[in-house]
């Protein structure tokens, strides 16, 4: 059907010359079809809201890459403890104040040990924080064989170095001795290769590790792994940020959603009190509830044996204290937009067709006010995750909110700042990360607001 | 110098959205001659207004005009500097939009904003002059007690004062052209009236030329020389006011005006809708863009873009491949 | 005018009465005596707290306290500097004074940097400009402002040795660089991101359009007309940025080691020396619910839409 475009000036021609210059066919004066005419307007496929929303965060290269690296830092939090043999609170006595990937002495000598031998056995997972191991039987399994052998006096402290060939006799050293350097004292142990698992099944089963593990970001002045400090503190950051999201999404989608639903008289008190809550100076309330929580928290963790306070006792005092302050202060903000949905909603043509239609108000929810309010609802979730980490780490630099040996981005900055002639480096790891995530966070949830409801982008 | 004060050729504008270029105005061309007034209609989205913005080089980013040009007393205006420009807008063409409400500064009187209006062309004038001056324009444009107006804030003025003030700015350095995009759309019929009563005697107390922009087919009945009907960013017709009227031509100006609601009309004919939706910009059709739309489709029309041919007197013109066929067949029976 | 000042002192009066409340039944609700130590017997205590009247009901004690906030009487210090007199230590100790000083530095500092380079970033919207203003903006509303304080530490402090660091005395000028930009710094940046969004917004009104139309030039147009509308959101802010310059400080005080009330009030909190919690709450919750409607005023008089006799807000 394609034809080649006629001769004419499109602008103020004769009928004439178009004529007198072009051959038309019958044809072409044909009537066209509907057919015809539908397949010329192309409808552009509408796309679903989600589809389209996630289309269009795909499509914002900075928040994909701070999704990224929210997920990195999410597996830092998460992952990390578990591939580093430190851990946030054991002190290790000959290893303070190290500098990033130094070795204290001890670490160094056991390094040097490893040069030899091929795996470093150890009770602990460091030098110096053996326990005192007895005389008598034990068994370890390594590389899947078990191992048995037997003391034949009482360590104090001491690690156990294989040395290579199974045949040699494996011993062990007093850690003090080592360290002091000179001359030390092995004890040689006798072991036998069993291939089955020992028969008592009260063994102690020695950890064993094949190097030194170096303390990436140093360590602290009570000789904490910085590293693992870093990484706990990352996830008590995210744990506190997405719990204290949601106790805010929750106590505020309903509050709101209530007021805004019922209206009237009902709605007039409930705003009030948001209001009151929202001309309180929150910082200072906070503050003040920080310290007024801790002595009643922890007597109800010591005193109630439900399951429920047994795992929010094992999160600490200061972390439901900041829990607490969020379901009492923070959840105004939330109230607000979810009620100013609610009324926008309900003064909506459709909701109103839906109405007079006879649809519950349980179908009017979940049909109309929820699919348009979620958006919303998402990304005030989505950015309140920050401003929650935000408050703790404010609250734990203040020596408000978590603190040691519990582990807190806030509080080791706090704790850096008094050695920060020295040991600047030690702040410089809590605070980048801590910044990273909030920064990340932040972008994340802003290309969530920007796809998620594209009307608001600017 | 040309006897045309505004001569556009070929004139096209495009939006470079992230999605693809959205060609709003797709090459139109007319011209306007001295103490004559133009009626630009179309439905929404059919490029009238971007037209309109065009001349006045006040597109905003992504949009930009793409080829063509605009002759201003014989001067391509297109071509001109952001500082030559500044000479031209509100001292020789002159604009007032759609939605008064909106349109004038919130926070600065309406007096401040009418002398701001007429210093910027005309630094000499005095502050005393330039206020009594305001004041003329004021009174001019039928607000009553202007003196205690000047010193009143937008907010404090009805919709249809906040046009007369609008009005009122847009004609205090006398421009030759006038271009009112909808003027009259964002207000009560009655004030409609006001408002085009107003301007219709203005244009004639003033000899200036008015481009109307409107959908309003019975507006431009009222007030217009010429009428140039727009769709999906092409001249349809274009014609002297009764012609478009008596003797519409193309299938949607018919289209157009049997949709209009009619008190004269004899018979109690419905009115009738055009069927389907305007064009979508971004892919639009091959051939005629009202093509998909239009009871008398052929197949060419689906194929081609129409030529827009001479089919009466008074430069009356009009794009539609019936008119050619009509043409042939008179050929073909001789 | 007059009636409407009116309505809202007494509403922030009554705002305050509540912070008032809240802050002393809150620290009363913490079980035990603020005078229990490790050496202290029953008795020990029972003295104590007969002599600051601690042994009388909660709501006595607190009418007490209000009525003595109305002559000027804010009780005297428990424990920190025992009996001494709280007014003295917030007023005549210089601790309110210089944390007021840095506060008042860092505010002016952020409107001054903040609304002129939102204007920049508005106005060179999408190139390079606005892109480093912008990346430099997003970093710093998000980053915590200890860290910024910390990091301006260790950089010019520690590193490049050119400003004094946590010197505690703070006589010399230089001595407020540090911590004033440190306190402005996020509120320069959100009055940046405020001032472009707003610019841009009223960039995209229909007065705009009108004032361009009218042939004023690109420089008239976004400084005269753009600018003034894009203001109002801005001053608005003003309010919840005394809060964050107070809040502030808390960190600013305790990281550069300034002896102001911020550092004094979390002593206070740590040391559960009640009468000076509560005289330094309700000092600088006054100083927050005073800005915040001075900021209500100065927002009607910079809109002339919103009409000022009528009382509702």
């Amino acid at each position: 059907m394609e034809r080649k475009m006629p001769k004419y000036n499109i602008f103020h021609t004769k009928v004439d010359d178009i004529l007198a210059e072009n051959q038309f066919s019958s044809a072409d004066f044909e009537s066209a079809t509907a057919e015809e005419k539908e397949s010329m307007v192309e409808m552009h496929k509408s796309v679903s809201y989600w589809r389209d929303a996630v289309r269009r965060f795909k499509n914002n290269s900075v928040s994909m890459v701070a999704l990224a690296v929210v997920i990195l830092l999410t597996l830092f939090a998460f992952v990390g403890p578990y591939l580093i043999p430190y851990s946030y609170e054991e002190q290790f006595r000959g290893s303070m104040k190290l500098g990033p990937f130094e070795y204290s002495e001890g670490e160094l000598r056991a390094k040097e040990a490893l040069g030899d031998a091929d795996v470093l056995f150890s009770t602990e997972l460091m030098p110096g924080s053996l326990t005192s191991l007895k005389k008598g039987d034990y068994a370890f399994s390594y590389r899947g064989d078990w191992y048995q052998f037997s003391l034949n006096r009482t360590l104090r402290s001491g690690f156990l170095m294989y040395n290579g060939s199974k045949a040699e006799p494996l011993y062990t050293v007093k850690i003090d001795d080592f360290i002091a350097g000179g001359d030390y004292e092995t004890t040689s142990v006798a072991f036998t290769v069993v291939k089955d698992k020992p028969v008592d099944p009260d063994v102690t089963i020695i950890s064993m590790r094949s190097s030194v593990f170096p303390h990436v970001f140093g360590t602290d002045s009570a000789g904490r792994d910085i590293m693992s400090r870093t990484m706990y503190g990352a996830r008590v950051s995210l744990l506190i940020g997405v719990i204290a999201s949601l106790i805010v999404l929750v106590i505020g989608s309903i509050y709101g959603a209530i007021s805004g639903f019922l209206g009237g008289k009902t709605d007039f008190i409930m705003m009030r009190i948001v209001e009151l809550i929202y001309s309180v100076p929150d910082v200072l309330i906070v503050l003040l509830l920080q310290v007024v929580l801790q002595i009643p928290l922890q007597n109800w963790f010591d005193s109630s044996s439900l399951p429920i306070v047994r795992a929010l006792s094992s999160l600490g005092v200061g972390i439901v204290s900041i829990f607490i302050t969020f379901a009492l202060l923070y959840w105004v903000g939330m109230a607000r937009i979810i009620r100013g949905q609610v009324l926008m909603l309900k003064k909506q043509e459709y909701v109103t067709a839906a109405m007079v239609l006879g649809a519950s108000n349980s179908r009017i929810i979940r049909k109309h006010l929820l699919p348009n309010s979620i958006g919303q609802l998402v990304v005030t979730t989505c950015l309140q995750i920050p401003s929650a980490i935000f408050l703790e780490s404010f609250l734990s630099f203040l020596g408000l909110g978590i603190s040691a040996p519990m582990s807190s981005l806030g509080s080791m900055c706090s704790d850096a700042i008094d050695t920060i002639t020295v040991y600047p480096y030690r702040l410089l790891f809590p605070a980048i990360i801590l910044s990273l995530l909030v920064l990340s966070l932040n972008l994340v949830g802003d290309g969530m607001r920007d796809a998620l409801d594209p009307r608001l982008k600017k | 110098m040309s006897d045309k004060l505004l001569e556009i050729k070929d004139l096209r504008v495009s939006f470079f959205t992230p999605v693809g270029e959205v060609k709003a105005v797709n090459g139109i061309d007319y011209s306007l001659g001295y103490n004559e007034v133009m009626g630009i209609v179309g439905e929404s989205g059919s490029g009238k207004s971007v037209e309109a913005y065009a001349i006045m080089s006040l597109l905003q980013s992504p949009g930009r005009i793409v080829g063509g040009s605009v002759l201003f007393e014989g001067e391509d205006i297109t071509k001109y500097d952001a500082k030559q420009m500044t000479d031209v807008r509100g001292n020789k063409i002159s604009m007032i939009f759609q939605n008064p409400m909106t349109c004038l500064n919130p926070v600065y009187t309406i007096g401040d904003q009418l002398v701001e209006a007429l210093t910027c062309h005309n630094s000499s004038i005095s502050k005393q002059d330039a206020k009594k001056r305001a004041i003329e324009m004021l009174d001019l444009v039928g607000i009553n007690n202007a003196e205690k107006r000047f010193n009143q804030y937008p907010h404090e003025f009805s919709g249809g004062m906040r046009q007369r003030a609008m009005i009122a700015m847009a004609l205090i350095c006398n421009p030759k052209l006038l271009i009112a995009d909808e003027p009259t759309t964002a207000l009560d019929v009655t004030i409609q009236a006001q408002i085009i009563e107003l301007m219709k005697d203005l244009q004639k107390k003033t000899d200036m030329s008015i481009i109307f922009i409107t959908h309003n087919l019975g507006v431009v009945a009222e007030i217009c020389d010429k009428v140039t009907v727009m769709y999906a960013g092409h001249v349809l017709e274009q014609g002297a006011v009764n012609d478009i009227f008596y003797t519409p031509q193309h299938p949607y100006t018919r289209g157009l005006l049997r949709s209009m609601p009619r008190l004269d009309s004899e018979n109690q004919d419905r009115m009738i809708p055009i069927e389907g939706t305007p064009v979508d910009l971004l892919d639009p059709p091959r051939g005629c863009s009202f093509g998909p739309r239009c009871e008398h489709c052929m197949k060419i029309c689906l194929q081609n873009v129409p030529p827009l041919v001479e089919i009466g007197e008074n430069g009356h013109v009009s794009a539609c491949w019936l008119h050619v066929r009509q043409a042939a067949e008179k050929k073909e029976a001789k | 005018m007059t009636s409407y000042i009116l309505k809202r002192i007494g509403s922030a009066l009554i705002t305050l009465l509540i912070v008032a409340a809240t802050t002393f039944f809150l620290m009363n609700a913490v079980p035990g005596s603020p005078f229990i130590t490790e050496k202290s017997t029953p008795e020990m205590i029972a003295r104590a707290e007969a002599k600051y009247g601690l042994d009388k009901p909660l709501v006595v004690q607190f009418v007490n306290y209000i009525k003595g906030y109305f002559v000027g009487d804010m009780g005297v210090s428990l424990k920190m500097q025992q009996d001494t007199s709280v007014a003295e230590i917030i007023f005549n100790q210089n601790k309110l004074a210089l944390s007021s000083r840095i506060g008042a530095y860092a505010l002016l500092l952020a409107v001054v940097l903040g609304i002129p380079f939102g204007c920049i970033a508005a106005y060179n919207r999408g190139n390079w400009i606005d892109g480093l203003l912008r990346v430099v903006t997003t970093i710093g509303v998000a980053i915590p402002g200890f860290v910024v304080a910390t990091t301006l530490l260790v950089l010019f402090g520690v590193q490049l040795q050119w400003l004094p660091v946590r010197s505690g005395s703070m006589e010399t000028a230089s001595a407020f660089i540090l911590p004033v930009f440190a306190l402005s710094f996020y509120p320069s940046c959100y009055i940046a991101k405020l001032t472009r969004a707003s610019m841009l917004d009223a960039i995209n009104q229909d007065y705009i359009r009108t004032a361009r139309a009218k042939g004023l030039k690109t420089g008239k147009v976004i400084f005269k007309h753009a600018l003034r509308n894009s203001l109002i959101p801005v001053i608005t802010y003003l309010g919840p940025l005394t809060a964050y310059i107070i809040t502030g400080g808390f960190v600013v005080e305790t990281t550069f080691s300034i002896p102001g009330l911020g550092k004094y009030f979390i002593s206070s909190i740590l040391n559960r020396d009640y009468p000076i919690i509560m005289g330094t709450t309700v000092v600088l919750a006054a100083l927050i619910i005073i800005m915040n409607l001075l900021v209500d005023i100065a927002y009607k008089l910079v809109d002339p839409r919103i009409s000022l006799s009528k009382g509702d807000v």
